[in-house]
This record gives C-alpha cells, sequence and structure tokens, in this order.
C-alpha cells in the first residue's frame, strides 16, 4: 500500500474513531446550533442578547451540578438528592449573608458542607454496600425536610450586594458562564490527565479489576462524591445569587434534570464511559428547548413534554447504536 | 525436591496453609517457581489452586507459612505489593475495563506521568505498541476498546500488562479455556517468548495435553495437599490424573450400548441470520451425536436457535415427522426439548435461590394446585431430583452457589431431565468440572442414551467428542462441513474439518 | 432465602410495633380508631402503587414514572368527563384504561427496546407529566356529582372505602406474588433474567404484565385522591415515586431484585405512615417527619445489611 493510502486511511481510522467515541457529545452539540439556526430564523428576537443571557447564563448552574453528577455516574453510582442538596445549599448560604458574616464565609461554609455531606453519603456507599439509589433517597427525604424546616416556607430577601456572585459581569458576560466553561474544562482535564480521573472510570467500568489492578475503589467512590459536593456546592451559590431573593424551594424534579443532563450527554447509567463536556452541552440543549418554545409560541406547558420525548429519543437512538455495534 | 541450580527461586511458598470459615482449603503446600521456567499446577476444582495462586497475587495472606521472592522473605498485604515484587496474573475472567482503551488497559494504575504529574497519553501509547509488538501482535490497534476485541485478544491485552509490569512470574489461570484452537497455538508460542525472557510461568490447566507441550515441571494438588512435584519428563497422563483423582479412571468414555432408535429429530436447511446456515441433521432416538467445532463455528448458536431463544429466520423443524414452529424456550420444553446451557452459572442456575426452586422453575406449571404452587410437590420434587443424581448437598432448600461445580452442573441436568424431555442438547457438558465428577456425567449421558434419550452433543474437547459420540458432526463458519457415521471419526479428520479455512467453504 | 427474609420483616415487624407503642405514649390522639382509620384513608394511594412497585422492583426494575402516570390519569379523568362530555363511569373506566397503556408503553420500552429501567421511566416520567400539564393547560376541573366522593371519603361498616380497596389488592397481591408461578417468574427474574429465560419463563411477557399493573394501579390512586380532594390538578402525584419506592425498600425488597414480598412493603408504608402522623400529632412539623423517615430508611437498611452480612450472606 503506497504511504499516501495508508496514511489517509490512518486519518480516516482516527477521524471515525473520534466520531463513535464522542458521537454522543457531538449530536448534542449540533442540535444546539440547529435550534438557534432555525429559531433564530423564524424568530430574530431569539438571538437577542439577553436571550441569550438567559438560556446560557440562568442555567448555567444546571451544568455545573451536573459535572459532579457525571462523575458520580461514571464511577457507578446515582445521586437522587441533589435537587435538594442545591436548596439546602443556597439557603444556608442567604442565611449566613443576611446575618451579616463576611462574604467569603458565606461563600466557602455552604460549599464545605455540601462537601461534607456528599462526602458521609459517599463513605457510606463504598463501605456499606447499600446501593446509592437507596442511599441518596434517604438524603433526599434528610434534606428535604431539613430545607423545608430551616425556611419555614420563607423566602430570604436583602441579599447584600457582593454577596451576588451571579450578578457579576466580566467582558459582558454574566460570571455564571465562566463558572460553567472554566469548571467543565478543568473537570474535563481532570477526568483526562490525572490517576484521580481515569480511577473513577476504572472503578465505574469493573470493580473488581480496579481492585485488582491496585487501586481502592473505596476511596475512590468517596473521592468522587466529595468532588460531587464541591460542585453542588457551587451550584447552590450560583442558584443563590441569580435572582434578588432566595425561594424556599427548587425548581421540581431538579435533581432528574440534572441526571437526564448527564445521561443525554453520553454518560451511560451502567458507569464507566462519558464526558462532563458532554452534560454541558445538554444542559445548554435543555436551555435552548425550553426558551425556543416560548419563541415559536408553543405553549410553556408543554415544555415538559417535548423534554420528555427528547431524552425517550436519545435514549432509544443510543440503544439502537450499542446494538449495531455489539 | 532439591533445586538444580544455586539461585533463589524467583518466588517460592513454604508449609503454607490457608482455611476459610473453619475449611482448611491448602495444607503445609510448598511451591516455587524459577526464572525462565514453566511450571504447571494440576488438580481438581476444589483442590486448591485457585487459592494459591490468589496468596501469590497478594489477594489473600496465608494463616501459616511463608512467601519468598528471590530469597528475600516477603509479606504481601494487597495486590499492589505482590505486583511491586514482580508477580502478575492473568485470570481466567479477564479483569479488563470494556470501555476503555487498549493502551490504558495496559497501563490502569500504573500509566506514565509528565514531569507535571499528569499522564502522557503519548508515552502510554508508545509503551503499548511496544509491549504488544513483543508478543507478535502487531495487528492490535492499541486505540481500540477492549469491550470490541476477541476474547483471545483480550487475554493478549492482559499479558501485555503482565510484561508492563516488569513481571518475573505471570500467573496463568486456564488460558486456554475460552480460546479456539489457533488462537491457542498463539498463546503457547507467547508463553515460550515469555519463558525466552527469563519470566517464570505459573501455568493452571485442565488439558493435559498443552501441560505436556510447555511445562518443565508440574505440581498436582489434592484437596489442599501437594501430592508431588515431577519433571514433566517422569509422568505421563495417566499417572497425573491418579494423582489428581487419587484413583484409577478407566471409563471416562462409557462406550455405547444398543442400536439407535427411530428418527426423532430432523433440521433441513435450518437458518438464523449469518450465524446458523442451511444446517440440515437428524437425531435418532438412544444415540449421541456429537457436534464438534471451534469457538464460533456456530454450535451454540445452532442450539439456541432449536431451544427457542433465537428462533429461526429460515427453514423447518420436524419433530417425529411433523413440522413444528419453535419461537420460544417455552414452546421447545413442551415439545420435548431440554438445552443444557454452556454457561452454568449464568443460564442454568439461579445461583442465589435453592436447589427446590432451581428444579421446579421449568416445571412450574406442572406443580399446582389449582392456581397455586404446590409446595409439597415442588419439595417432592428436589429431593428426587437430589437422590436420583447423587448430589452432595444438605437438603432441597440449600442455595446453588455453595455447591461445587460438579454438583452445580447436576442440578441443572436434574432441573432439565425432570421436564421429561426426549431430545437433550448439552452444550460443553463437562466444562471446567473435574475429572471424576466428569466420569459420573459421562455415565449419566450413556444410560440417558440406553433409556432411550436423543442427545445433541457439543463439545470442544476433542477427546470427549470422540469418546463419547456414536455420530460426529463438524460445524465451521456457521454450517456442517463434514460428518461422520459410526466408527468413522478420527482425530486428525475431524481436527482437519474444524480447522479448514473459511475461504474454501464459501465456495462451496 | 427464606430465612433472610423473614429476619428483615421480623426486624420491621418489632420497629412497628416499637414505633406504634411510643407514639401511642406521646400523644393520645394517635391511637384512637379515628385517627388510626383516618390514617388509612392517606396511605391508601400511596400504598396501592407500592403493591405494583414491589413486584417491579423484585424483577430488578424500576418505575420513577408512577406519579406522572398518577397525574395524568387524574388529569384524563377530568378532560373525559368534563371537556368531552362523557357519563362518570365511562370517564373513570376510560381513565383506568389509559394509565394502564401509559404502564405499558413503560414495558415496550423496556422490554422491546431494552432500555434500561431506570432511563426508559426517568424518560416517561417527563413525558407523562408533561402531557398531564400541556392537556390541562393548568386548568383544573372541579364540580364532581356527589356520589364520586364515595371512593375518596366514603366509608363501608366504618372503614374508609379506599381501605377496603387497599385490603383486598394487598391479598390479591400478596398471594399472586408468594403462591403462584407468576410470582416465582418474577423472583426469578430479578434473581437471574437469563437463566429464567433459559428455563422456559416467558420473561418480556411477565414484565409488561408487571409495568402495565402499575401503571392501571397508579390510575386507581388517581381516582381515588380526585374523588378524596373533589378536584382535578396536573401536578398530583409529583414525588409519589420517592414515597412509594421508600416504602417498598423499607419493607425488605432488594433494589437488585430478586427478593421482597407484599407484607414487608405492608409493614414498611405503615410504618412510614404512622411515623408521619404521630410525630404529627406531638407537635413536630411535616418537614421534621420526612427528615425522620429519610434517616429510618438508611439505619433500617443498614441494620438489615448487617444482619445479612453476619450470617455469611
Amino acid at each position: 500500500m503506497s504511504t499516501a493510502a495508508a496514511t489517509l486511511r490512518f486519518h480516516r481510522s482516527r477521524t471515525r474513531r473520534f466520531l463513535s467515541d464522542y458521537g454522543q457529545e457531538l449530536v448534542v452539540l449540533g442540535a444546539i446550533v440547529l435550534l438557534f439556526i432555525a429559531v433564530g430564523a423564524y424568530n430574530p428576537r431569539f438571538l437577542s442578547n439577553t436571550n441569550i443571557n438567559s438560556i446560557f447564563a440562568g442555567n448555567a448552574y444546571i451544568a455545573v451540578a451536573a459535572i459532579g453528577m457525571s462523575m458520580v455516574i461514571i464511577s457507578g453510582h446515582i445521586d437522587v438528592s441533589v435537587g435538594s442538596l442545591i436548596g439546602v445549599i443556597a439557603t444556608i448560604a442567604g442565611t449566613l449573608a443576611v446575618s451579616g458574616y463576611p462574604i467569603w464565609v458565606a461563600w466557602l461554609v455552604p460549599i464545605l458542607v455540601a462537601m461534607a455531606i456528599n462526602t458521609v453519603v459517599g463513605a457510606l456507599v463504598a463501605y456499606t454496600r447499600i446501593p446509592s439509589i437507596v442511599v441518596t433517597l434517604g438524603m433526599l427525604s434528610i434534606l428535604k425536610g431539613g430545607l423545608i424546616s430551616a425556611t419555614a416556607g420563607a423566602w430570604i430577601t436583602d441579599l447584600p450586594a457582593d454577596f451576588m456572585i451571579a450578578q457579576v459581569r466580566i467582558f459582558g458576560i454574566p460570571s455564571p458562564v465562566y463558572f460553567m466553561v472554566a469548571l467543565t474544562v478543568v473537570a474535563a482535564l481532570f477526568m483526562r490527565y490525572t490517576d484521580f480521573g481515569r480511577a473513577i472510570y476504572a472503578v465505574g467500568g469493573n470493580l473488581d479489576a480496579a481492585r485488582a489492578a491496585g487501586l481502592n475503589p473505596e476511596q475512590t467512590v468517596v473521592g468522587v462524591f466529595t468532588l460531587h459536593g464541591l460542585f453542588a456546592g457551587i451550584a447552590g451559590l450560583l442558584f443563590a445569587t441569580q435572582l434578588q431573593v432566595i425561594q424556599s424551594t427548587v425548581p421540581p424534579n431538579l435533581e432528574l434534570t440534572v441526571i437526564t443532563a448527564s445521561v443525554i450527554g453520553g454518560v451511560s447509567i451502567l458507569g464507566g464511559t462519558g464526558t462532563v463536556v458532554g452534560s454541558t452541552l445538554a444542559a445548554i440543549l435543555f436551555a435552548t428547548i425550553g426558551s425556543a418554545l416560548i419563541f415559536l409560541n408553543v405553549s410553556a406547558y408543554w415544555l415538559r413534554a417535548v423534554l420528555g420525548l427528547l431524552i425517550l429519543a436519545t435514549v432509544l437512538a443510543d440503544m439502537a447504536r450499542r446494538r449495531r455495534s455489539v | 525436591m532439591r533445586a538444580d541450580s544455586q539461585s533463589a527461586s524467583a518466588i517460592s511458598l513454604s508449609h503454607v496453609s490457608k482455611s476459610f470459615t473453619g475449611l482448611k482449603v491448602l495444607k503445609d503446600v510448598d511451591f516455587d517457581v524459577r526464572a525462565g521456567e514453566v511450571h504447571a499446577l494440576l488438580g481438581e476444582n476444589g483442590a486448591g489452586k485457585s487459592t494459591l495462586i490468589k496468596i501469590m497475587a497478594g489477594l489473600y495472606q496465608p494463616d501459616e507459612g511463608e512467601i519468598a521472592a528471590e530469597g528475600r522473605v516477603v509479606k504481601f498485604a494487597t495486590a499492589r505489593d505482590a505486583h511491586a515484587a514482580g508477580i502478575a496474573t492473568v485470570h481466567q475472567e479477564l479483569l479488563l475495563f470494556p470501555e476503555l482503551t487498549v493502551a490504558e488497559n495496559i497501563f490502569l494504575g500504573q500509566a506514565p506521568k509528565m514531569a507535571c504529574g499528569v499522564l502522557d497519553w503519548t508515552a502510554m501509547r508508545r509503551q503499548s505498541r511496544e509491549l504488544l509488538d513483543v508478543l507478535d501482535s502487531p495487528e492490535l490497534d492499541i486505540d481500540a476498546k477492549i469491550g470490541n476485541l476477541s476474547v483471545a485478544n483480550r487475554q493478549r491485552v492482559e499479558i501485555a500488562r503482565a510484561l508492563s509490569q516488569k513481571a518475573r512470574v505471570v500467573i496463568m489461570d486456564e488460558p486456554t479455556a475460552a480460546l479456539a484452537e489457533s488462537d491457542v497455538q498463539r498463546l503457547l508460542d507467547i508463553v515460550l517468548r515469555l519463558k525466552a525472557r527469563g519470566v517464570g510461568i505459573v501455568y493452571v490447566s485442565h488439558r493435559l495435553p498443552e501441560i505436556f507441550g510447555l511445562a518443565d515441571r508440574v505440581t498436582v494438588l489434592r484437596d489442599g495437599v501437594r501430592v508431588g512435584t515431577h519433571h514433566i519428563r517422569e509422568v505421563d497422563e495417566s499417572s497425573l490424573v491418579s494423582m489428581m483423582v487419587g484413583r484409577v479412571i478407566d471409563r471416562l468414555y462409557p462406550g455405547k450400548v444398543g442400536a439407535s432408535g427411530q428418527t426423532v429429530l430432523e433440521l433441513r436447511d435450518l437458518s438464523y441470520r449469518s450465524t446458523v446456515r442451511n444446517i440440515s441433521l437428524d437425531l435418532k432416538a438412544r444415540e449421541i451425536l456429537g457436534i464438534a467445532g471451534l469457538v464460533g463455528s456456530g454450535r451454540t448458536e445452532l442450539a439456541l436457535t432449536l431451544f427457542g431463544i433465537t428462533p429461526a429466520t429460515s427453514g423447518k423443524i420436524l419433530l417425529d415427522g411433523k413440522e413444528v414452529r419453535i419461537d420460544s424456550p417455552e414452546t421447545a420444553r413442551e415439545l420435548g426439548i431440554a438445552y443444557i446451557p454452556e454457561d452454568r452459572g449464568l443460564q442454568g442456575l439461579i445461583r442465589s435461590q435453592t436447589i427446590a426452586e432451581n428444579v421446579a422453575l421449568p416445571n412450574l406449571d406442572r406443580l399446582l394446585r389449582g392456581i397455586f404452587i404446590d409446595i409439597g410437590r415442588v419439595l417432592m420434587l428436589a429431593r428426587e431430583t437430589i437422590a436420583k443424581f447423587s448430589i452432595r448437598a444438605r437438603g432441597p432448600n440449600q442455595i446453588i452457589r455453595e455447591l461445587s461445580g460438579g454438583n452445580q452442573q447436576k442440578v441443572v441436568l436434574g432441573k432439565w431431565l425432570s421436564t421429561e424431555p426426549r431430545i437433550l442438547i448439552m452444550d460443553e457438558p463437562t466444562r471446567g468440572i473435574d475429572v471424576g465428577a466428569k466420569a459420573e456425567i459421562h455415565q449419566l449421558m450413556r444410560k440417558l442414551a440406553a433409556d432411550g434419550m436423543a442427545i445433541l452433543m457439543i463439545s470442544s474437547e476433542l477427546p470427549e467428542v470422540l469418546g463419547m459420540s456414536d455420530r460426529v458432526l463438524v460445524m465451521n463458519g456457521g454450517r456442517i462441513v463434514a460428518g461422520f457415521g459410526e466408527g468413522e471419526a478420527s482425530a486428525e479428520a475431524v481436527g482437519a474439518a474444524m480447522t479448514r479455512a473459511r475461504s474454501s467453504m464459501d465456495a462451496a | 432465602m427464606n430465612a433472610t427474609l423473614l429476619r428483615h420483616e421480623t426486624v420491621l415487624a418489632l420497629l412497628v410495633c416499637l414505633a406504634l407503642a411510643s407514639l401511642a405514649f406521646l400523644s393520645e390522639r394517635f391511637f384512637t380508631p379515628e385517627n388510626l382509620l383516618n390514617q388509612g384513608r392517606l396511605m391508601s394511594e400511596v400504598g396501592l402503587v407500592a403493591l405494583a412497585m414491589t413486584f417491579v422492583i423484585i424483577t430488578g426494575g424500576i418505575d420513577l414514572s408512577v406519579g406522572s402516570m398518577l397525574g395524568l390519569s387524574a388529569i384524563l379523568l377530568g378532560v373525559f368527563w368534563h371537556n368531552v362530555g362523557l357519563p362518570l363511569p365511562a370517564a373513570i373506566v376510560l381513565a383506568l384504561v389509559c394509565g394502564t397503556l401509559a404502564g405499558l408503553v413503560n414495558g415496550a420500552i423496556i422490554t422491546r427496546f431494552r432500555v434500561p429501567p431506570l432511563i426508559a421511566t426517568l424518560a416517561t416520567l417527563a413525558l407523562y407529566r408533561g402531557l398531564a400539564e400541556g392537556i390541562s393547560q393548568a386548568r383544573s376541573v372541579r364540580g364532581y356529582p356527589e356520589w364520586f366522593f364515595f371512593f375518596g371519603q366514603g366509608e363501608m361498616l366504618g372503614v374508609p372505602f379506599q381501605l377496603w380497596v387497599l385490603a383486598l389488592a394487598t391479598i390479591v397481591c400478596a398471594v399472586i406474588l408468594g403462591l403462584t408461578p407468576f410470582g416465582r417468574a418474577a423472583y426469578a427474574i430479578g434473581a437471574n433474567e437469563t437463566a429464567a429465560r433459559f428455563s422456559g419463563i416467558r420473561v418480556d411477557a411477565t414484565k409488561l404484565w408487571i409495568y402495565a399493573g402499575a401503571g392501571l394501579l397508579s390510575a386507581i390512586a388517581a381516582v381515588i385522591f380526585v374523588s378524596r380532594v373533589t378536584t382535578t390538578r396536573s401536578d398530583m402525584g409529583t414525588g409519589l415515586e420517592l414515597d412509594v419506592i421508600t416504602g417498598v425498600v423499607l419493607g425488605g425488597t432488594s433494589i437488585f431484585g430478586g427478593r421482597g414480598t407484599i407484607i414487608g412493603t405492608a409493614l414498611g408504608l405503615i410504618l412510614i405512615q404512622a411515623l408521619k402522623n404521630g410525630l404529627a400529632l406531638s407537635g413536630v412539623k411535616g418537614d421534621g417527619t420526612i427528615v425522620v423517615i429519610g434517616i429510618v430508611l438508611i439505619t433500617a437498611i443498614l441494620v438489615s445489611a448487617i444482619i445479612d452480612r453476619s450470617r455469611g450472606g
């Protein structure tokens, strides 16, 4: 075979490999672009600054939470309590802020609390072999009840201006966008280029093989949950400072939105594969669809149904793709 | 045994004992491996081989005795310690990560790093390529996902991993059990290459021909005790078998009694997609029809089509001359067909349930009182099965997981025979079973045939095929490529048909 | 296997007695017939769905969409009666049919397309809730005739109607699960689906029945719910799946499948309801009880796991 042909073959197979490894992420990216083009053509106000702002900045916290969730799912576990956790974190942060504590305390303490709570969850999951869905189900109850107790339904208002981290703008772009992009990039690099990042994939891919390879699966699982707490904490902060008030509830089914973002983004619920870039893109896709529906004059009440159909379509396509490659 | 050379062994175990929950699994065992030698480890299931190699690999700690690596006494608290001492294992159930690439699998946990501490993927890929070249596997793509590779290739990745750990001792646990004939040859070549590099190899296998081809020394374990260690030149097959079993087995393959009966099953041009192609055969009562072939030749696929798991896409099945359509295992069972599966643990039994529950499962609709299950009859059926097949168990309520491999296979047999089938399809009936239980199962098969059963036996062990079958069919690439009547089959002819090149057949 | 199960149910039964005793001690109003019967009324909806969920989880699956199926059935009930103008009995039957169909769709996605149940029902949770929201456009339906309220608020022989329904359903489910081939098939599928298939069990058919059953019971619960609160709204049943799963898991059903009993589920639900009520009566706020339930769940599972481990399980 001539060298030219051989080189061409090599590059073509590299491209094919790239497409098959990152297929899901590319599909999601493509869908986002398609939507922007299509809806933007139909209604140019879709592409206005305010709207783009609300799409990217308003939902950045979901993407940030999805980073941690993706890591947990890749390691072979799941967390159904993250929605309530975000609510609790937001409330703690707001309460600290209005009670006169220094701003860095109001930022740092909630994140540490989130990490602490999730470390406990991770330890329970790793060392007692109780399935993570059961442990986090229990934690969901505890956090939900705790949230209602603590807030007694009241909203927190009069938040100090310098607390509002989500309102900060750099070069006209709201800070949540920077958080989302920066954290995604850092997390992606971490997952690819560090021993611990690869350990997460290993433990989720084949627990026995991980142990036989000399890894410590229990430590990895606890570590993953702690990291997840870090991202959930940051997400909680962003959520808390988006509006001028902190509500006593979080959007319903928030944890399921976060989980779905991971799954649509290419993280397999079976563990061992997927990327954080994918879940961020998927979170952006959801926000885009939500906004698109409004601009297409579709009743907002159909949004949930559309999302449900989208998830179904993605999953069915994924299953079909898996069946073909087997 | 005195060591021939003065240098210390790569690894040696002295007076090692180990117990689990009160049961002594290893008793005062000595074992050592020298650099550049292949030391075979033989023994029936339950003899203690697996425990011994796990102690060497650092997964278990011995209760008594000590381990020495190159003369120095060591303690392996974890698998990591064993790795550090140069002990690597190629497992029977390959411990790899299906979603990760070949390169990453080789270097997981020990990846080359760049100066700043991050993973150096370029170095990883380069070194993987080098290792695979040592193993003469240039066609193996280092960026491929393990999940997409064949068993043989996955095994090569595990061996490459052992090499990457600068292993001085490689433990191979039943490496050829799941390989096709051509891959077995390549593996044996690899073992010889490792040997030439000075690596000591512990070779655990049931396949005596391979052991005679590869090993320098052989150690036999029986019931946790070392029966003997010999140079391979000093022993032959029957002496090894006696050491393993403690008695002489003469009737491993009982012969046929009486003539065959009527044709009960006939297949005409049966196909399933592209894995089963135009199969035509007939099966008579009271005979054992052996189906030989390499892994991947379509034999199990044929069985699954006959049993209704993957119903035929074209062709005919005739039972007693009448055409039938088998579209589910339930239908197959009702027609009197039973399938003893290849993978006993996954397909044959529910290991977390009891003997009674397992035996009752295919018979539920016949153990009823009204619409309710009759527990009395369920237990009675289980007791009958245990008695009829001499299953060593505490009772019908014992959990399958606690039984030995041979007894578990007997439960599978008993379960299906209780459905009173007329046709029995047995897929690798004695795989992974020790010699003693093997003989029992073969006796049973003969008795069933003599009593009228028609048996279709799929086996990858040529001696078993030649020893047990009345007639032999050979499958290759989904088709039947050769058939041998009573007394016509020979090892050469059958072996040749099994390995005939694919291209010459597709032309046919 | 039987012995281990009995262990968990025994522990649970003891816990239930302990809880009932201490709550009776804490508040005089707890152990009165009227309070107990009222609690029975309140737990009927969760109870009915939990019966179906027991089967689902025993086969190794899960159904996160039950709350959405309840909401959708409720909305459809209102739509069929109010908007389409069907007579109420027909609307009720049709709503039950639709609920069953929704469950059947779940089953089809899981069996035909091999989508893992967690993801499949995650998707339908959103889809069915979305349909409920879209169809109702957030409008609620009121004005049902008097006789309709009997289901949710009436009594027979002094006992609330839905409690009779729940009791009957519990007995039927317990019999099916424990004493019939269908029940054995469910256990087998959960313990080892491949082996069950290879043993001649009709795996796909069994699963379809079970998921359809979840849909049907969710719809029945919806009818009772609507009858109790006299209105239909699209957010009904939100969060139901978590209450139900908590009750089932607390009752000893393993999330991995292959183990579990109806009795266990019943005990688990009674424990949760008793805690909720007892704590409320002694002055603890509603949210506090949710916290307690979360702690009870984790503790119960931990204890059960430890007992399992010590028996060499």
